[in-house]
């Protein structure tokens, strides 16, 4: 059994790697096709033709662009991303630097998904078709559909200016009173999906037999629920979980800019802006990789858990 | 305090942004510094002296001026540094210097007008007199850097950076905090505050909500906001609103098709109500352009030069040019970058031009690409703005208009007028004075007749400022939330 799954594991971590390699191609090919100096950018509006064109050679911007992916290419094997074209710092140290920030944030996101997330759709399936369920699942949809600015504004505006109980913005050193108002904001589109999730995987469970001969040995609804409906119905849910992690990247530039978090999401942001095509490759790759090994992790608990899917990978 | 972005860098010879200025000023020094009222004063130099023809400066430096590593300063540092950041971004704050354009462009070893006369005193020689001169000296590009750091820490300098400044680098979390504290070794004496963080705020909200939560000291208003605060009681008695010296404008390539037709530009000038943007594009809180020299730069002319608001003569000119819109004609296209006031802009700009018949399609792009093409002569009607580097009529209409300077070096209209330009050069080279300044005035008025460059509005900074901040100066050069202001005369009344 256990060389059988790492059978398995092999040929799906051998997978990610032409999807990393069809990332990086295609983030490449975008960033060499789109309008747009790095050089050029960097020297405001006045620019002298001359340093211009020393600080092209000076980055190697001056080569073809297919060169310059292939010497990308080979750097990244030996673990090299380059260095940015913005300050010349190694993109691995400049990405190091921001990932804390950015997976604190995710990981919190998540955690709030989940407490919230899952009750919502418990109590929402327990009373199916009630008052209660109709506005729990109301409010999922609101999360999914709020724009991640206009509520980050919002919670900052009422709980930090208005209320003062929380920071506005910032990282304040790790402190984690700075990390409540991104986290709900983060947490909150997912929340929805992870409610509506639970609510639907539930439902779902809920037709089987096996529940009908669990009431009928005589246990208490709240047993059936949790302890045989919901073990069922949790695999979609983490299914859920799992690529949500990487929907929760994606938000991450909007939150981080609203909520002034040194994360990966701004960088992006300014890496784009600036060209700097080295930092924004390195930042989409681990972006593509958080959400791959996402893909991989949620493979892994469906082979754990359900034989069904073991034997079919197998054959 | 807050930044609107992260400074992309804090070495001198590479900073080209506001930002990075902001924090450069506080960590260097240059040999001359500008005060509120833009007068430029001893710094690094305790005086000099001009050449009465006007093309030799001879600065007498200080004996006391100590770097952060504790070595004093000498003449040769400056030209180590001048000569350096010549090679750097912002090449053309040297190029007066005589011999600078063959070092810039790697054609000589050194910059041959530059001359340490002795550890004291440096001679600097102009290729020809350029009455602006001492601006550029006090320019954060022109400050001064101790060559063995920039030689130990190579690239790192730009994040590790040394300099003669009255406050040194504390901590830099990128995209989070960047804290300065007091150099005690400044040779002026200790600052009056023992630190100063930057905040890097990049939303505007942000910043105003950091401040009304009383988590900012100083924080900038973007125009969007200013009613906002002044409705608000409690934020109005802190807001302080100063002239800088920028103006908002439009501009055409003269070589795009059908803006080689002075008819066309002139009718899309007239067609513009300057009133009605700033209404609309800065929510009333700003002042309709007089010309393309904002009011406050020292010799700009009192008078006003600008086409006036007029759309039948705006139709009439069409019409004799042959722009009027109708079927099979091409529609028109105006180029801007991403912003919410830019797009505010381009969408009221639409919807005047065709007030007029003219179909106006609307074109936007990020920073980089917007740069490029305009750079390139991609793009024959375009939004810009521009902020004196150094308050100076020559820093607006020999950089911007000049045909020497057609292209990236800021001339993007590719004007090429043989009149302007000898206006121009007529009046870099003479000294301050009404003369200098008529001259001035006579090439702006030409430049608008042509309507090369058609001006919206004059920036305006606004800030929000504890009133128990004291001397925080309000250069015009200073565009709010960066502030370009010595901070070492700073202190707290708490």
């Amino acid at each position: 059994m256990t060389g059988e799954l790492g059978r398995i594991l092999a040929g799906r971590v051998g997978a990610l790697v032409p999807v990393l390699f069809g990332v990086t191609l295609l983030v490449w090919a975008m960033s060499a096709l789109a309008l747009g100096d790095p050089a050029r950018a960097s020297m405001g509006q006045r620019a002298d033709p001359a340093a211009v064109e020393r600080i092209r050679r000076e980055l190697e911007l001056d080569r073809p662009a297919p060169v310059r992916y292939v010497r990308w290419v080979g750097r990244l094997v030996r673990g090299d991303l380059g260095r940015s074209l913005r300050d010349r710092r190694p993109v691995t140290a400049v990405i190091a630097e921001r990932l804390p920030a950015t997976v604190r944030l995710a990981v919190a996101a998540t955690l709030v998904s989940i407490a919230v997330g899952v009750p919502v759709g418990v109590v929402a399936a327990a009373r199916r078709r009630s008052l209660l369920d109709h506005a729990l699942m109301a409010g999922a949809v609101l999360g999914i559909s709020t724009p991640v600015f206009w509520l980050g504004m919002m919670l900052s505006l009422v709980f930090a200016v208005w209320l003062g109980w929380l920071p506005v913005s910032g990282y304040g050193g790790g402190d984690w009173l700075h990390l409540i108002l991104p986290a709900l904001t983060l947490g909150a589109l997912h929340t929805g999906v992870v409610a509506r999730m639970t609510r639907a995987s539930l439902l779902e469970v809920a037709r089987q037999e096996f529940l009908q001969t669990a009431r009928a040995k005589g246990l208490s609804e709240f047993t059936v629920v949790m302890k045989h409906a919901f073990r069922n119905a949790a695999i979609p849910v983490v299914t859920v979980i799992g690529l949500g992690l990487g929907n929760l990247l994606v938000g991450a530039p909007l939150t981080e800019t609203v909520f002034a978090w040194p994360g990966l999401g701004r960088l992006l942001v300014v890496s784009v802006d600036q060209r700097d095509v080295p930092v924004a490759m390195g930042v989409v790759l681990v972006f593509a990789l958080v959400y791959v090994l996402g893909s991989l992790l949620v493979d892994l608990v469906y082979l754990a858990v359900d034989p069904r899917t073991r034997h079919a990978a197998a054959r | 305090m807050a930044l609107s972005a992260d400074p992309p860098t804090l070495d001198p010879a590479l900073a080209t942004d506001l930002t990075s200025a902001a924090v450069v000023r506080q960590l260097f020094d240059t040999l001359v510094e500008l005060d509120e009222g833009l007068t430029p004063g001893p710094a690094l130099a305790r005086s000099w002296t001009v050449s009465p023809d006007r093309r030799v400066y001879t600065f007498l430096l200080r004996r006391d001026v100590r770097f952060h590593n504790g070595r004093l300063l000498e003449a040769a540092d400056v030209k180590y540094a001048w000569e350096r950041a010549a090679r750097g971004k912002r090449p053309w704050v040297f190029e007066k210097i005589a011999g600078a354009r063959e070092f810039i462009e790697g054609r000589a070893r050194e910059i041959a007008g530059l001359r340490v006369a002795d550890p004291a005193t440096l001679e600097v020689r102009l290729a020809a007199p350029f009455a602006p001169f001492l601006y550029l000296v006090a320019y954060d590009a022109a400050a001064v850097v101790p060559r063995e750091e920039v030689e130990r820490l190579g690239a790192d300098f730009a994040t590790n950076p040394v300099g003669t400044g009255a406050f040194r680098l504390a901590r830099w979390r990128r995209d989070d905090e960047l804290v300065l504290e007091r150099f005690p070794g400044h040779f002026r004496g200790p600052a009056l505050l023992d630190a100063v963080a930057f905040r890097i705020l990049p939303e505007d909200l942000t910043r105003l909500n950091e401040y009304r939560a009383g988590q900012l000291d100083v924080t900038g208003v973007p125009a969007s906001y200013c009613r906002v605060v002044e409705a608000d009681a409690r934020l109005r008695g802190d807001l302080v609103t100063w002239a800088t010296l920028g103006t908002q404008g439009l501009r055409f390539n003269v070589e795009s098709a059908p803006w080689t037709d002075v008819r066309a530009r002139q009718a899309v000038a007239h067609a513009i109500d300057a009133s009605l943007v700033v209404k609309t594009v800065q929510y009333g809180c700003g002042v309709p352009a007089r010309g393309i020299l904002p009011p406050a730069i020292p010799g700009a002319p009192a008078a006003a030069a600008r086409l006036p608001y007029d759309p039948e003569r705006a139709r009439r000119l069409l019409a004799e040019a042959g722009v009027t819109g109708g079927p099979g004609r091409p529609r028109l296209t105006y180029h801007y970058n991403t912003g919410t006031p830019n797009q505010r802009l381009a969408e009221l700009l639409q919807a005047q031009l065709r007030d007029v018949g003219i179909d106006l399609q609307l074109r936007r792009l990020d920073w980089a690409a917007y740069l490029t093409l305009v750079d390139e002569g991609r793009t024959g009607f375009y939004r810009q703005a521009w902020i004196a580097d150094y308050p100076d009529p020559e820093n607006f209409l020999t950089v911007l208009f000049h045909s020497r300077n057609v292209g990236a070096a800021g001339n993007t209209s590719r004007y090429r007028s043989p009149v302007v330009d000898r206006w121009l050069d007529e009046a870099d080279a003479m000294a301050p004075g009404p003369e200098r300044n008529r001259r001035y005035a006579e090439a702006e008025r030409r430049i608008v007749d042509d309507a090369v460059y058609i001006p919206l509005y004059h920036l305006t900074s606004r800030a929000l400022v504890r009133e128990d901040v004291e001397q925080l100066e309000r250069s015009p050069l200073s565009s709010a939330p960066e502030f370009l202001s010595p901070l070492r005369k700073v202190w707290l009344a708490r």
